[in-house]
């Protein structure tokens, strides 16, 4: 029965698509959306203990699996996909929607599948299924800024991708083996597994919103279809993660220097996003670096588990926890964003009361999936479990995480109201994201965590000191907000993508403007006009240079034969 | 003689007999030269099917007789043969059927279809030759068949072309006589043996042998379109599009491969080419050409002009498989025979079809095409991805197989040039897809034709369908039985251990 259902769990987002080639499909496609993952939720509820599945002729031979902490991924990925699916259903208008739903198919089939892959080559195929499909979700409104944050993340998805490959390429010879779970001990013996770690941790990376690596994340957010960016923020991102866990020498070797390193971006990550994103002018933007931040959290604990491997099977259910906590409520807030409120006072008040919970709940309010997450963080990394010169950082940095995540839920509400609308929603709008908001509220509470490792689970009511220590910095980051809006009316803008507007430029002068050129409307006229470009430059001589060779070969050749007939 | 001897030369014949029916056919019974040629493909594949079954159950299917003294013609069957036979059988009847529908009343067809099957007559001998002799001979009736069909317009731009190929393609062809000529003098008549012959050789021979290699290796690259050979590849693109896919997937450029496959391995085996030290330099020349190729096509307007370049790059890796001395790389190198072939002659087909159906050529005209011909555009797009190696195609299974084979070898900057060949193929397929799905449509198609309920007429629409379905499949289904990628590794296993 399983692998029936494992089976068409992939198999059915994956030919989904063909409906868009049948001619007024379109009502049948837009509500089939939310069914798509349905095959893989009943995978992920009916596995109890895992199971595993060989399929001898796919790929290198592959092997698909489920485990304590895969299972609490399909969990997050099945439900979240359900209810932004159904969300879709409602929000999207009918232009190219067979389009959109053909790309929301693909991307749902890779981010499933990768969770179950067990061997590297399903794994690495459903990864880049997943992340070139995304694109079709990113570009599809078709204005300019959604095509420019298409190119931004296509490019990095394409450098990220090859890295990844690289480092896959690099730990499976080292493992001689095709099996994702060999990787890690492998890469620590390897002679070059600095270089396999380094790839691996920037080509996670880019999914997962690395600084410097993050550039797409905030100007794919806005951009993207509503419940596109819930998914891509709740489930996709968190497939970077995933990947790290997986593949990185976590229980192997000490490894203080990537640790150190893991640590500082992680901590660069969570404080420097939010500083920057109380900056931003767009609601969902400010929830990208919100993201950004969150991920930076988790980055920390991988980091603390490269530099203390004793402590990462403590550490890594907390991390897959933590995914599930922030993947349901950060949905839950995406889908906020594309609301309309309603008339009725009540109805207004009810309404900001279910945006603002998972907001708080992000930021650590007790009784939510925030406080479960948040404390047990603090169990796995508290000081005198840990033996690393850092430890002594890790306390306050999740208290400053803690303190810079409500100040982006407040700017997030405060964008919101300011570009608010009243308007009665599409039910399956309304349907879709006050799902996910049960979800993330009450849903959280009946998953399975495996937090076994744990020495003490933080339950539904924690002490009044874990309380305060919940609290204090909530309460710190109100004062701030207030003080802010006081005293100083504006705020200084910070481009959406912030380091990469210094980089396109460079970018553009190797030669992507160059193609882009071409595009225009004003046809081929357009890319002499459009100033220097590297390629274009190189590619001149190159065809000049070929020519002169013609015309030189033919006669070099013939004089080479009479040459040698006569030896 | 039994049946095992003459299952090589009848395959042959099927394409010789065919063309010559065709050639006699008149002009306005297209229906009976379809039927012609549509039988003699079928019947061919399943030959070369009932040969890859014998052959993995270890048959011996040869065929010899001498021509003159020290000079025999022969024809064998062997893993590598029918390897290269059943992709040109699976390719040959494709791309007929789509020749059909893009020669619809256009003239001089009898001609056309002649020369077609010649040139697959030749390619099927290239694939069943046994010694040096027999492939030369199959080798230079590829050249003379396929220059016809290359001026098939007879455009001034086509004669041109032709001029350029004939000039390249002959002097090629002239450097690889004199070698052969020069090895028969040293060495005798050399049957293609796996593991080669050379180890033998004493260390006198040293220099004349490299030389020999270098002179063999000049004249075959110029069909393989290894940099600086590759002049006439571009130019040769003004062919009709059923011409440039046979000779970009299968015909020309992988003669030229396979000859250098059975150079190195069943000649001087890969063994004495390493000790002679020329497995390096031919692994840079290689490595340089897949760089360069994939470099040149960044800046291409005309779509097969670009795929042109494309081809220059990623039939090299090819070659550069060959030199990762070892069985994984070996294995990658051969794959990539099939592959790149189903590959490239799913992408034009579509460029074919974008220029039959809407009248476009240029790439920026392709603006929007997906909404109006999803089907070719399908299948451009998933032959676009094999290319840049995305998983689970073919492409990436070649990639990953030759990664592996590099780092066995200790060869790790073959990687590296793996990715940025990775990274700059996705530089110039990625906007070209982008245009297909991703943009409006400006204005209305150069030169639009209709053909009722499918986007194109049904010979042009399913050939690049069902290569597309294959570039899926020999990339999902990597490690069935009788997978490209088992048959090679089949291929390598008896190569390395005789």
């Amino acid at each position: 029965m399983m692998p029936v259902l494992v089976i068409t769990a992939v198999l059915l987002p994956l030919l989904f698509p063909a409906l868009a080639l049948v001619p007024s499909r379109e009502r049948t496609m837009r509500y089939g959306l939310s069914l798509l993952p349905l095959p893989a939720l009943a995978v992920a509820i009916l596995s109890g203990s895992g199971w595993t599945l060989e399929l001898p002729y796919l790929l290198n031979g592959a092997v698909w699996l489920l485990d304590g902490l895969r299972r609490g991924f399909l969990l997050l990925t099945a439900s979240l996909w359900i209810t932004a699916g159904l969300y879709a259903a409602g929000y999207m208008g009918a232009k190219h929607l067979p389009r959109f739903c053909t790309f929301w198919g693909l991307t749902l089939a890779g981010n499933l599948g990768l969770v179950m892959a067990g061997d590297i080559a399903s794994f690495y195929s459903f990864f880049a299924l997943m992340t070139f499909a995304a694109y079709g979700l990113v570009v599809h409104d078709g204005s300019s800024q959604a095509r420019r944050a298409g190119r931004v993340y296509l490019v990095m998805a394409v450098l990220g991708e090859m890295a990844l490959l690289a480092g896959l390429m690099l730990s499976a010879s080292a493992a001689q083996s095709g099996m994702l779970q060999d990787l890690p001990s492998a890469i620590a013996n390897a002679p070059d597994g600095d270089l396999i770690i380094g790839l691996l941790i920037a080509g996670f990376g880019v999914k997962a919103g690395l600084p410097l690596l993050h550039f797409w994340l905030p100007l794919a957010h806005p951009v993207a279809p509503t419940p596109a960016s819930a998914v891509l923020s709740g489930a996709m991102i968190k497939a970077g993660l995933l990947g790290w866990v997986l593949t990185l020498p976590l229980s192997e070797t000490a490894l203080p220097q990537w640790g150190t390193l893991m640590i500082m971006a992680g901590a660069l990550a969570s404080v420097g996003a939010a500083l920057i994103g109380v900056c931003q002018q767009q609601p969902k933007a400010v929830l990208a670096y919100s993201s950004i931040s969150q991920m930076g959290l988790i980055t920390i604990m991988v980091g603390v588990a490269l530099a203390v491997p004793e402590s990462a099977p403590v550490i890594t259910p907390v991390i897959g926890l933590y995914a599930l906590h922030h993947g349901l409520s950060k949905g839950s807030l995406f889908l906020s964003a594309g609301l309309a409120f309603p008339a009725h006072r009540y109805g207004r008040w009810l309404m900001w009361a279910l945006i603002a919970l998972p907001g708080l709940a992000l930021a650590g309010l007790p009784l939510t999936s925030g406080a479960v997450a948040k404390l047990a963080t603090k169990k796995a990394l508290a000081p005198e479990v840990l033996d690393t010169q850092m430890s002594a950082l890790l306390g306050p940095l999740m208290t400053a995480g803690a303190l810079a995540t409500l100040l982006l839920v407040l700017r997030y509400l405060w964008l919101l109201r300011k570009y608010a609308r009243t308007a009665t929603n599409h039910p399956a709008v309304l349907t879709g994201w006050l799902a996910t908001t049960l979800l993330s509220l009450v849903g959280f509470w009946v998953m399975p965590w495996n937090l076994d490792s744990l020495p003490k689970v933080p339950g539904l009511l924690p002490s009044r000191y874990e309380t305060w220590q919940l609290v204090w910095p909530m309460l710190t980051a109100l004062v701030l907000a207030w003080m802010v809006s006081r005293f100083t009316p504006k705020t200084p803008p910070v481009p959406a993508g912030d380091g990469i507007v210094l980089i396109e430029p460079m970018v553009s002068a190797i030669g992507i403007k160059n193609r882009r050129g071409w595009a225009g409307p004003a046809g081929p006229k357009a890319h002499t006009a459009r100033g220097w470009s590297l390629l274009k430059t190189l590619g001149d001589i190159m065809d000049t240079n070929e020519q002169q060779l013609r015309q030189g070969i033919g006669l070099t050749m013939l004089l080479l034969v009479l040459l040698l007939s006569f030896l | 003689m039994s049946v095992s001897t003459l299952l090589p030369p009848i395959t042959l014949m099927t394409s010789l007999l065919a063309a010559v029916f065709i050639f006699a056919t008149p002009e306005h019974r297209s229906g009976l030269r379809t039927t012609i040629n549509l039988t003699a493909a079928l019947i061919k594949l399943a030959l070369v099917a009932i040969m890859v079954w014998g052959v993995f159950q270890g048959v011996d299917y040869r065929l010899s007789f001498t021509v003159l003294p020290g000079v025999a013609f022969t024809l064998k069957a062997d893993a590598l043969s029918v390897m290269f036979a059943g992709l040109s059988a699976i390719l040959w009847l494709l791309t007929t059927i789509y020749a059909v529908g893009y020669l619809e009343d256009s003239p001089n067809r009898s001609r056309f279809f002649g020369f077609f099957s010649l040139c697959v007559a030749s390619t099927m001998g290239i694939a069943l030759a046994t010694n040096l002799f027999t492939f030369l001979l199959f080798y230079e009736m590829l050249t003379l068949s396929t220059y016809p069909l290359v001026v098939h317009r007879g455009t001034a731009d086509a004669l041109r072309a032709g001029r350029t190929y004939i000039l390249y393609t002959l002097t090629g062809g002239a450097v690889v006589l004199v070698a052969i000529a020069w090895l028969h003098g040293l060495m005798g008549d050399l049957p293609f043996r796996a593991g080669g012959h050379l180890h033998e050789a004493g260390a006198d021979l040293q220099l004349p042998l490299t030389l020999i290699f270098v002179l063999l290796i000049a004249g075959l690259g110029v069909k393989a379109a290894i940099v600086p050979l590759h002049g006439w590849l571009p130019q040769a693109m003004v062919a009709p599009a059923p011409v440039s896919a046979l000779l970009h997937a299968v015909a020309v450029v992988k003669a030229g491969a396979f000859g250098i496959v059975r150079v190195v391995y069943d000649i001087y085996g890969i063994e004495s080419v390493a000790a002679l030290g020329l497995l390096e330099p031919l692994a840079w020349l290689a490595a340089f050409t897949i760089l360069y190729g994939s470099v040149r096509a960044l800046t291409q307007i005309d779509l097969k002009r670009r795929l042109a370049f494309s081809t220059i790059s990623q039939v090299s890796y090819i070659v550069l498989g060959i030199t990762l001395f070892g069985p994984i790389g070996t294995a990658g190198g051969l794959v990539h025979l099939l592959h790149q072939g189903i590959m490239k002659i799913t992408l034009f087909f579509c460029a074919g079809n974008y220029a039959e159906t809407l009248g476009v050529h240029r790439i920026d005209e392709l603006d929007g095409a997906g909404r109006r011909m999803p089907g070719t555009s399908i299948a451009f797009t998933i032959g676009a991805f094999g290319m840049i190696g995305a998983p689970p195609l073919a492409g990436f299974i070649t990639k990953w197989t030759m990664a592996s084979g590099a780092i066995a070898a200790d060869m790790h900057w073959a990687i590296p040039v793996l990715l940025l060949s990775s990274i700059l193929n996705a530089a110039y397929f990625l906007p070209i897809i982008q245009r297909l799905w991703f943009r409006e449509a400006v204005n209305d198609w150069p030169h639009e034709r209709c053909w009722g309920r499918l986007e194109t007429s049904a010979w042009l629409f399913w050939p690049p369908l069902v290569t597309a379905l294959m570039t899926i499949m020999v990339g999902v289904l990597a490690s069935m039985p009788f997978s490209p990628l088992s048959w090679a590794e089949l291929i390598a296993a008896r190569e390395y251990l005789p």
